[in-house]
């Protein structure tokens, strides 16, 4: 009987080997200057999944001088949103492409991601919200345009509107009031999608001036897993001319970048970066960081500046010997998604002149990190200052999902939007009794 | 007269299950750790991926076999009172156990799923194939263990 009595034992250190360090505290990864531990390289990656709840008739908590409410419900997969001028508000409703089972970890982690993410189908279509009064309930409801390929970023130009479908750049003609748009767009230029398409959320803005987009387009893997060749034009944000669809890559080695927007006193170009996975509960930091012309920020090679990554072969360190720090880390694996600068004077005086987060949320580390929009406050164009949780709930008292934040905007009046992906709900943040009516 | 051999409790038509089962496993690890060598000198992902999927497919199919085996050696005192038997049972336990390791090193993302620790645990394995399937052999070869019985 020998031979049996090795298994449970041997089951038991394997265990016990899969465990790692010890999670730190969130707070010594945010800002200019984060706590960065030892590699800890897994044998069992903690995949701390939570469950899904939804909200009931729960709703996100916010701090004193703020309100919430939901501006629409009953969505499938809401993940962004963008406020055209005369104040409608469009909802991407959009999920993820199937991904290739390459090796037998792709099938575990299909199982484990499916928890995480929203049973509802999603539409891979744009709606159309109209809350022309701005009492928070909306009279018009309709379907936008329809029939995309797993849609993600939205800028509007003029009367051009630009959409980042995971595979291309599409444009459409838009009259201002138009509530529905059933021309089939014309595509501006090709994103890389392909079989893998394993960052598929393609991020859309425009130059202050209209005269180019920005595209943000993720890597195709967590750290060159399905090979260098995989990963061409990808972990990158492409400069795209709006007039010939020409393109090139602005900024290289930026994992998975999102919320690509402009700050409005510096006028520069900021991003949020999701880092990579699997070297432990804190590392690596996903950060918030401006975007130099021809920077490139790490990715694959290295990671917050200059550390390598000894996953990555064969390595560059010409490539490596230019990495940019970033300036500001929000601590690791919170998934920032959502960024939005504030510029009005709608919310109260704490949250003018800064930018909100939104926090999609972990799944790899234990406890879990993000499930929030937070704030950080800027200064002369720079972060200055720790960032502050402001709307939070989003975790139950027992830890479980009731939804996860992914786009934010600032609508017409200032209030500030947050598309909720598996509560279905876009929520809306105002000054608290100081709504105008 | 008849020799009267050490017996397989788990036969399909005299032949034993355990010796069926355990060319699979013994193949795909051996290949594992070709394969690893292969993406260690090349980095080409393709082979990790295939290491990756040789250790799963030969872990399946080896847990059979482990517990056709296991039967087996409880079957029968004849087959417990082998050496070879021991060391045969004991290895290939270990065999399991860091296969089961090796799996989940090969788990991980690029270039450390493999070198250094996945390609070490492979040779070790194949080592140690080597001494347990000695030891089957001359379980099968030397003490006719699952043989029939015959007249002589």
């Amino acid at each position: 009987m020998k031979p049996l009595h090795l298994a449970p034992g041997a089951v038991a250190a394997l265990l016990l080997a899969g465990c790692g360090p010890g999670a730190i505290d969130p707070h010594r990864q945010i800002g200019a200057d984060p706590y960065l531990p030892a590699i800890h390289q897994y044998l069992m990656p903690p995949m701390r999944v939570p469950t899904i709840v939804g909200w009931g008739r729960a709703a996100p908590t916010v701090p004193a001088g703020l309100e919430v409410s939901a501006l629409a419900t009953g969505l499938a997969n809401p993940r962004s949103r963008y406020v055209l001028p005369n104040g409608d508000i469009l909802v991407v409703e959009s999920d993820g492409p199937k991904p290739p089972i390459g090796r037998p970890k792709d099938f575990v982690m299909s199982l484990i991601e499916k928890k995480a993410h929203s049973k509802v189908k999603a539409g891979n279509r744009i709606l159309l919200l109209r809350d022309a009064d701005g009492d928070g309930a909306p009279e018009l409801r309709t379907v936008f345009i329809d029939h995309l390929n797993h849609p993600f970023g939205v800028v509007l130009v003029g009367s051009d509107l630009y959409l980042a479908d995971t595979d291309a750049v599409l444009r459409f003609d838009y009259l201002t009031g138009q509530t529905a748009i059933h021309s089939p767009g014309v595509k501006l230029t090709d994103l890389p999608a392909g079989p893998i398409n394993h960052h598929w959320t393609k991020s859309l803005t425009a130059s202050p001036d209209g005269t180019k987009l920005f595209a943000g387009v993720g890597s195709n893997s967590n750290i060159t897993e399905n090979g260098i060749g995989a990963e061409l034009g990808r972990a990158a944000i492409w400069e795209i001319d709006r007039a010939t669809g020409a393109h090139r890559e602005f900024a290289t080695g930026l994992r998975n970048p999102n919320g690509l927007q402009f700050e409005p006193v510096s006028h520069a170009l900021w991003t949020l970066v999701n880092e990579r996975d699997e070297l432990g509960p804190d590392l690596v930091p996903d950060y918030l960081t401006s975007v130099k012309d021809g920077g490139f920020y790490g990715w694959p090679y290295s990671y917050y500046g200059q550390h390598l990554d000894p996953r990555v072969k064969p390595q560059r360190p010409d490539l490596v010997r230019t990495a940019i720090r970033p300036d500001y880390a929000l601590s690791s694996h919170v998934a920032p998604l959502g960024l939005v600068f504030t510029t009005g004077a709608t919310l109260p005086p704490a949250y003018r002149g800064g930018a909100f987060i939104a926090e999609h949320g972990s799944w790899d580390r234990d406890p879990v990190n993000g499930y929030k929009v937070v704030y950080v406050p800027f200064s002369g164009g720079r972060p200055n200052g720790m960032a502050r949780d402001v709307v939070t709930g989003f975790l139950d008292a027992g830890g479980h999902i009731r939804g996860r934040p992914v786009g934010l905007a600032l609508d017409g009046r200032g209030a500030l939007l947050i598309a909720d992906d598996v509560g279905g709900v876009v929520w809306r943040v105002t000054a608290g009794g100081a709504e105008p009516r | 007269m008849t020799i009267d051999t050490p017996r397989s409790t788990l036969r399909i038509a005299g032949r034993p299950l355990h010796a069926m089962l355990v060319p699979i496993p013994i193949g795909c690890f051996v290949a594992t750790f070709a394969t690893d060598i292969v993406y260690w000198r090349t980095a080409n992902i393709m082979w990790a991926d295939m290491s990756a999927w040789l250790l799963t497919g030969g872990l399946a199919v080896a847990a059979l076999a482990a517990v056709a085996g296991v039967i087996d050696f409880l079957g029968d005192r004849r087959i417990r009172s082998l050496r070879a038997a021991w060391i045969h049972g004991l290895g290939n336990c270990l065999v399991l156990a860091l296969c089961l390791v090796n799996a989940l090193v090969h788990s991980r993302d690029a270039y450390t799923s493999v070198v250094p620790t996945g390609l070490i645990l492979s040779g070790v394995v194949v080592l140690m194939l080597a001494v347990t399937g000695w030891n089957g052999w001359t379980m099968v070869y030397r003490h006719a263990v699952g043989v029939r019985e015959r007249p002589r």
